[in-house]
C-alpha cells in the first residue's frame, strides 16, 4: 500500500454530557476537506458506543471534543479502547482542558490536546500523522 | 508509506470465527484494495450464501437512512445478527467524506448483534462495487444472517447494487409525479420491492399508484418467480415496516438466500438488459469481476478481469513462482487456466448458463516469472445451444507491445 | 464661448463640497483602502453622513424611547430610570455549594437569582445514572424538590426574580413551585424566567438542552405557557434564545433573524391553540449573545426591537403596547474569549457588555475571564460582577438614553441590519416557518456555513484575535487558573442522600404520578406541565420525569449536519 492509496479514517465524537458541537462539526468538515474519511457522531456518545464504533469503522484516529468537563472521563475511554484491543488507535482531544488536568489525559495515552486557538491546518496535519502511525501499527500486528 | 504484507489467512480465520476486529480490518483491506485482498475475498465468498442481503437505494432525501434504522431495529428484535454497509459520497475535490452519520443517528447501533460500517464512494465505481461485494460476503461468512447495503441515491452505484444484494428495495419519496421519469429507468427495473416513503404525506398513495402503473407497462418476464411489490412505509412511525420485512423475507425464501452468489450470470442479464448495447465498460468489468471473485481457481492464480462486453472478456495475471513447472518455465496448465477463464466469462456474459464441452490450446513461446499475461476471448459463433469462442493469450512487453503466447478455442453448451 | 468655459474649468479647481473634498483627501491619503465588511456581511464605509441615513429628515423620523417602533428603547426611562438586572448565571456542585455561592454573589451586588444545573440535569438524567466524575462540574446537581429547597435556602422567591436554565419539560420550575408551596409562598408573587424554554434553538444549536422530540417539546412548551398564564402570571414562560445560534456560528444578523422567526413560530402556535396575542406576548422575552463586534451588536438589537414591534402588531395582531416590547437578556459571548493570555478577556467582556448596554438590554450576564479555561472560578465570577458595577456606576454610561441614537453610522447600520435580518426571515418563511426550516436542516446548514467562514477568517489572520493569531507572547503555564472540582466527598454524600431519599419515598405514589404523566401525554387536551408539577409534588425525580416523557413523546435527537 502506498501513501496515495491510504485515506485516514477518523472518528470525531463527543462523550459525556455536553452538547456544544460547533467545534466538532468544524473539525469534522476540515478533516473531510483534507481528504480524510470522517465518521462523525452527535454528542453524548457513551464510552462503549465509541469503542464499538471505532472498532467497526476501523478508524485510525479518534478525536474527542470536550468544551465542558467531559475530558474527565477520557481516561476511562482509553482504558476501554485498550481492553477492546484497539491500542493502535490514536486519540486526540480538542477543546477546553484546564492545565492542571492535562497530565492525567496524557498519562492515559492521549496523544495531543488541541486548545482553543489552534488552526484547522495544524489539527488536520497532526491527525494525518497520527493516522499514518496507526496504519503502520495495524500492518505490524495484523489487526 | 510502505506497509508490510498482512497475514490474510489469519484474518480470514478470524472473520469466519466472527471476530469483530478481524471483520473490521478485513473491510478496510477491501476498501483500500490492498494486495492480497482479492484472494481473501475469494476465500470468504466460498463461505458465504447463508445471509439475506438487502440493497436499499433511492434518490437523496427519500428516507433511506430512516428506513435502514427501522429495519435494523425490527430484525434485531427478531433475534437476527444484522450488518449494515452504508455508502456515502465523497467530496469530488478533496476525496474526503463524512460517513454514515445519518445511519448513526439511530438508536440501535450499540446493539451487540449489530455491525455498522461505512464506505465512501470515492468517485469511482469499479473499486467501490468490488469492495462492497467483498464486504457483503465477509459479513455473510462471519455469520451475519441479515445484511443491509445502503447506497447514496444518485450515481452509478444504483445499478451496481444488483450484484451485491439478493433482494433490492428501491425507496421513492412521495409526490414524484413527473419526476418519476427522473428516477432512471434502471433503478425501477432492479427493484424487487418498491417502497414509497413518508406514507403519511398526502401524495404517497398517488405515487404508489403511479409506480404500479409503470410496472404494468414493463415487459413481463415469464421466467421471474417474483412480481415486484409496491408498498407504503413510514419509518419514523414504523408504519409498513413489518410488511416490508415480510416482503423482503418472502423474496428471500422464493429466490433463496445468496442468490447473488449462486447465479451471478443471471444478475447480469436481469439488471442490465439494456447494457448489452450500452458499451458501459466499467459496468461490464464489474459484472465479470463479480464472477471471477467467486472463482476459486482465479483467486488462487491471481487472475483478474481487465475488460468485458457482450460475448467478450479480457483477463490478466502476472506470472510468479507458483505458476512454474519443474523446468522453470510457466506451466502450460496456468496458461490454459488463464485462457479458460476468459472463455468462461465471455460465454456466460449473455446471462444464460454456458458449460464448456471442449477446448484445446497451442503454445507458441515460453513464459517466465514476472511476465504479465492477458487473455482475450471473443465470440466466434453462437447458436441457440452451441457457442464457439476464441481466446488469444498475449505477453505484455515494454511499451505495451503484445507477443502472442497461445491460441485457444473452446465450445460451450448453452442451457435454456 | 464654449472653449473659454472649458478652459476656465481646467484652470480653476472646481470648488468641491466639503464632503467631496474630504473624500478626495481620504482617497489620496489612505493608500490602499481594503474593503471592510461586518460579520453579517454588510459593507462598512469609512465615514457616514446624512446621505447614508435614509430615514433622516423624511416622513419616518426616529421614535422616542418607549414609543413604537421602540428603536431607541422599550421604556421611556430606560437605564436612566432603572438599570439592567445584573444576572450572573451560576451553578456548581451540590445544592449546599450552590447556595453558598449564590449568597456571596448577592452580597457582591447581584440582584437576581440564576440557576444553572449540572450537565447531567440538562441531558435529563439523575445523578445516579451518569459518570460520577462529571457531576457538578458545570452546574448544580439538582434532581428533586428537596434539592431546590436547599439551593434556595434563605432566598425569598416571592421577592427576588429567578432565572432558571430549565429546558422542556421544565422540571426545575416544577420543583421551584412545589418548594414555594411548601414554604407558603404565593405563586402569584413569583417572578422570573424559564431561560431555556426555546426548544427550537436547542434542536438547532444547543443540543445539550434538547431532551424531547420536536413535536413533544412543542406540546410541552405550549402547555407550560398556558399553565403559567393561569397560575404563575408574573412568570415569563417563553424566552426565545438567539444566544445558542450565535455561539454555534450564526452571524449577528442570522441570530436575530432566526430568533425572531422562532418567536413568530411560538406565537402562532399559541394563537392556533386559541390564546389571545395580548395574553401571552407581554411574557415573551429574548436572550441574546453579545459579541465583540461593537457597533454591529448595537445595530442588531436596535433593528430587532423595531422588527418585533412591527411583527407583533401587523402579523400577530397585538394591541397592547406591552406585547410589542422586545425585552431581552444579553450574555457576553464566550466564543470570543481566548485561552491565551486569559486576563485579556476582561477587556473583551467589558466591550461586549457596553455593546449590550448601548443596545438597550434589560438584563445582563458578563462572562468570567476564565470561561475559556474551565467553568468560571469564584474569583473570575467576582470580576465579572465588578465589571458590571463599574460600567453602571463609575463610567456614567447610563446617564443618557440611547446615547448612540442619531449617529449617522449607528442609524444607517441599524437600517441595513434590519434589511439583512428581514431577508433571512423571508427565507425561513418561504421554508414554511421556523419549525419546518429546522426540521429540514435549512437553518443548521446556514449556521454551519457561517461558522466555517468565521473560522477561516481567523485561521487566515483576516480576523485578528489578540494572543491567538497576533500579539502572541510566551506564557508561563502556571499563570493559568487551576480549576477546582466539586469535593468528591460532599458529592458522594449528596449521592448517598439521594439514594436514601429514593428508598424512603412512596413507591406507590411514584407509580401513580408516572401513570398520570403518561395518561396526560396521551390526552391532547390535558396540560402536561400541570402533570409535571403534580409529579414533583409526588416526589418524582427529574430523571424519572424526563425518561417517561422521552418514552411517551419521543427522544430528543437533534439533526446534526456537517
Amino acid at each position: 500500500m502506498t501513501a496515495k492509496d491510504f485515506r485516514p479514517r477518523v472518528l470525531v465524537t463527543k462523550i459525556g454530557l455536553d452538547g456544544h458541537d460547533r467545534g466538532s462539526r468544524i473539525v469534522a468538515a476540515a478533516c473531510r476537506d483534507a481528504g480524510m474519511e470522517v465518521v462523525y457522531t452527535p454528542p453524548w456518545q457513551s464510552i462503549p458506543a465509541v469503542v464499538k464504533l471505532a472498532l467497526e469503522e476501523d478508524v485510525d484516529v479518534i478525536g474527542i471534543s470536550s468544551l465542558a468537563t467531559d475530558h474527565l472521563i477520557v481516561p476511562k475511554l482509553m482504558a476501554a479502547l485498550r481492553e477492546a484491543g484497539l491500542d493502535r488507535v490514536r486519540v486526540v482531544v480538542g477543546g477546553i482542558v484546564p492545565d492542571n488536568e492535562q497530565p492525567q489525559l496524557f498519562q492515559s495515552g492521549v496523544r495531543q490536546i488541541f486548545h482553543p486557538g489552534t488552526t484547522l491546518d495544524e489539527i488536520t496535519t497532526q491527525i494525518s500523522t497520527y493516522a499514518s502511525e496507526a496504519r503502520l501499527a495495524a500492518a505490524e500486528t495484523g489487526v | 508509506m510502505e506497509v508490510l504484507d498482512l497475514d490474510h489467512a489469519g484474518l480470514v480465520a478470524g472473520v469466519l470465527d466472527g471476530d469483530r476486529r478481524a471483520i473490521a480490518r478485513m473491510l478496510t483491506l477491501f476498501d483500500d484494495a490492498s494486495p492480497g485482498s482479492r484472494e481473501a475475498a475469494g476465500s470468504l465468498a466460498a463461505h458465504a450464501g447463508r445471509a439475506l442481503v438487502v440493497g436499499i437505494t433511492g434518490v437523496p432525501g427519500a428516507g433511506k437512512s430512516t428506513l435502514v434504522n427501522a429495519l435494523l431495529g425490527a430484525w434485531l428484535e427478531r433475534g437476527h445478527k444484522v450488518a449494515i454497509l452504508a455508502i456515502d459520497p465523497s467530496s469530488p475535490i478533496s476525496g474526503g467524506a463524512v460517513l454514515g452519520d445519518r445511519i448513526r443517528m439511530g438508536e440501535h447501533g450499540s446493539h451487540p448483534n449489530a455491525f455498522i460500517r461505512s464506505f465512501s464512494a470515492r468517485g469511482e465505481l469499479g473499486g467501490l462495487s468490488r469492495a462492497t461485494r467483498a464486504a457483503v460476503d465477509c459479513f455473510d461468512a462471519a455469520g451475519f444472517d441479515r445484511v443491509i447495503v445502503e447506497t447514496v441515491g444518485a450515481g452509478q452505484s444504483e445499478t451496481a447494487i444488483t450484484a451485491m444484494a439478493d433482494t433490492r428495495v428501491v425507496l421513492c419519496p412521495p409526490g414524484l409525479g413527473d419526476g418519476i421519469q427522473a428516477i432512471k429507468a434502471g433503478i425501477l427495473e432492479i427493484a424487487d420491492v418498491l417502497a414509497v416513503s413518508k406514507a403519511d404525506l398526502p401524495r404517497a398513495g398517488e405515487t404508489a399508484h403511479e409506480l404500479r402503473e409503470m410496472l404494468t407497462l414493463r415487459r413481463a418476464n415469464p421466467d421471474q418467480a417474483w412480481k415486484t411489490r409496491v408498498m407504503l412505509v413510514s419509518a419514523p412511525e414504523m408504519k409498513g415496516i413489518a410488511e416490508l420485512i415480510e416482503a423482503v423475507e418472502e423474496h428471500g425464501r422464493v429466490n433463496g438466500h445468496g442468490r447473488r452468489l449462486k447465479s451471478p450470470a443471471l444478475d447480469i442479464r436481469q439488471g442490465h438488459g439494456t447494457l448489452e448495447n450500452s458499451g458501459d465498460a466499467d459496468v461490464w468489468r464489474e459484472r465479470l469481476s463479480a464472477l471471477t471473485e467467486r472463482d476459486g481457481l482465479c483467486a488462487t492464480l491471481g487472475i483478474s478481469v481487465v475488460a468485458g462486453g457482450p460475448g467478450r472478456a479480457e483477463v490478466a495475471m502476472t506470472v510468479d513462482a507458483r505458476h512454474m513447472n519443474f523446468n522453470g518455465g510457466c506451466h502450460g496448465g496456468t496458461i490454459f487456466a488463464l485462457a479458460d477463464a476468459a472463455f468462461g466469462l465471455a460465454s456466460n456474459s449473455h446471462g444464460a448458463l454456458a458449460s464448456g464441452i471442449d477446448a484445446h490450446i497451442t503454445f507458441q513461446v515460453g513464459v517466465r516469472p514476472g511476465d504479465r499475461l492477458i487473455a482475450r476471448a471473443y465470440e466466434y459463433s453462437r447458436s441457440k445451444r452451441i457457442g464457439v469462442y476464441r481466446t488469444e493469450v498475449l505477453r505484455i512487453e515494454k511499451e505495451n507491445k503484445e507477443t502472442p503466447v497461445s491460441a485457444f478455442t473452446g465450445t460451450v453448451y448453452i442451457k435454456q | 464661448m464654449n472653449k473659454s468655459l472649458s478652459s476656465s474649468i481646467e484652470q480653476d479647481a472646481v470648488e468641491l463640497t466639503p464632503y467631496l473634498a474630504w473624500e478626495q483627501e481620504y482617497r489620496e491619503s489612505i493608500g490602499e483602502d481594503r474593503p471592510v465588511e461586518n460579520v453579517s456581511g454588510i459593507p462598512i464605509k469609512p465615514l457616514y453622513g446624512p446621505q447614508d441615513w435614509q430615514r433622516y429628515g423624511h416622513d419616518n423620523p426616529l421614535s422616542y424611547p418607549g414609543q413604537s417602533d421602540y428603536t431607541r428603547g422599550i421604556y421611556a426611562t430606560m437605564h436612566r430610570g432603572r438599570t439592567w438586572t445584573q444576572r450572573q448565571l451560576i451553578g456548581l456542585g451540590t445544592p449546599a455549594d450552590y447556595n453558598a455561592r449564590l449568597r456571596s454573589l448577592m452580597d457582591d451586588g447581584a440582584t437576581a437569582v440564576s440557576l444553572i444545573p449540572c450537565n447531567s440535569v440538562f441531558r435529563g438524567y439523575d445523578m445516579d445514572t451518569v459518570d460520577a466524575e462529571l457531576l457538578g462540574t458545570c452546574g448544580v446537581v439538582l434532581n428533586n424538590v428537596d434539592h431546590m429547597e436547599r439551593s434556595l435556602e434563605g432566598v425569598d422567591v416571592g421577592k427576588i426574580s429567578c432565572a432558571l436554565n430549565d429546558p422542556s419539560p421544565f422540571t426545575l420550575l416544577a420543583f421551584l413551585l412545589v418548594a414555594a408551596e411548601r414554604r407558603g409562598t404565593d405563586w402569584r408573587s413569583i417572578t422570573g424566567t424559564s431561560n431555556q424554554s426555546d426548544y427550537i434553538s436547542h434542536f438547532v444549536a444547543n443540543h445539550m438542552f434538547y431532551r424531547l422530540s420536536l413535536p413533544g417539546a412543542r406540546r410541552v412548551l405550549l402547555d407550560h405557557i398556558a399553565y403559567c398564564k393561569q397560575y404563575v402570571p408574573r412568570w415569563n414562560p417563553m424566552s426565545v434564545v438567539g444566544q445558542h445560534m450565535q455561539q454555534a456560528g450564526a452571524t449577528p444578523a442570522e441570530a436575530m433573524a432566526f430568533t425572531l422567526s422562532t418567536a413568530i413560530q411560538n406565537a402562532e402556535d399559541c394563537i392556533a391553540r386559541g390564546m389571545q396575542p395580548d395574553d401571552f406576548l407581554p411574557r415573551f422575552t429574548f436572550f441574546f449573545d453579545i459579541s465583540l463586534n461593537f457597533f454591529e451588536e448595537i445595530a442588531k438589537f436596535r433593528a430587532g426591537r423595531r422588527i418585533w414591534s412591527r411583527i407583533t402588531k401587523e402579523r400577530l395582531g397585538a394591541k397592547d403596547p406591552r406585547s410589542r416590547r422586545f425585552k431581552f437578556h444579553g450574555q457576553t459571548s464566550g466564543v470570543d474569549l481566548t485561552r491565551q493570555q486569559p486576563l485579556n478577556n476582561i477587556s473583551r467582556v467589558t466591550v461586549q457588555a457596553m455593546a449590550g448596554i448601548f443596545g438597550g438590554l434589560q438584563s445582563l450576564h458578563t462572562d468570567a475571564y476564565d470561561e475559556a479555561l474551565a467553568c468560571p472560578s469564584e474569583f473570575g465570577a467576582r470580576i465579572a460582577v465588578a465589571t458590571q458595577n463599574i460600567l453602571r456606576e463609575e463610567s456614567h454610561l447610563t446617564d443618557v438614553i440611547d446615547p448612540l441614537g442619531g449617529s449617522f453610522y449607528v442609524e444607517a447600520l441599524t437600517d441595513q441590519m434590519e434589511e439583512k435580518i428581514l431577508s433571512i426571515m423571508k427565507i425561513v418563511d418561504e421554508a414554511g416557518g421556523m419549525y419546518k426550516a429546522v426540521e429540514s436542516g435549512l437553518v443548521q446548514r446556514m449556521l454551519g456555513a457561517s461558522a466555517q467562514r468565521f473560522q477561516n477568517r481567523v485561521d487566515s489572520g483576516e480576523q485578528v484575535v489578540v494572543g491567538v493569531n497576533a500579539y502572541r507572547v510566551d506564557e508561563d503555564a502556571s499563570a493559568h487558573t487551576i480549576v477546582e472540582r466539586p469535593d468528591p466527598a460532599s458529592m458522594q454524600a449528596h449521592l448517598d442522600g439521594f439514594a436514601a431519599w429514593k428508598r424512603e419515598r412512596s413507591a406507590v405514589e411514584v407509580e401513580k404520578a408516572l401513570d398520570h404523566l403518561t395518561r396526560t401525554a396521551e390526552d391532547p387536551s390535558g396540560n402536561l406541565f400541570g402533570a409535571i408539577v403534580d409529579g414533583a409534588r409526588a416526589n418524582l425525580t427529574h430523571g424519572e420525569i424526563c425518561e417517561r416523557l422521552r418514552r411517551d413523546l419521543g427522544f430528543g435527537q437533534p439533526l446534526t449536519i456537517v
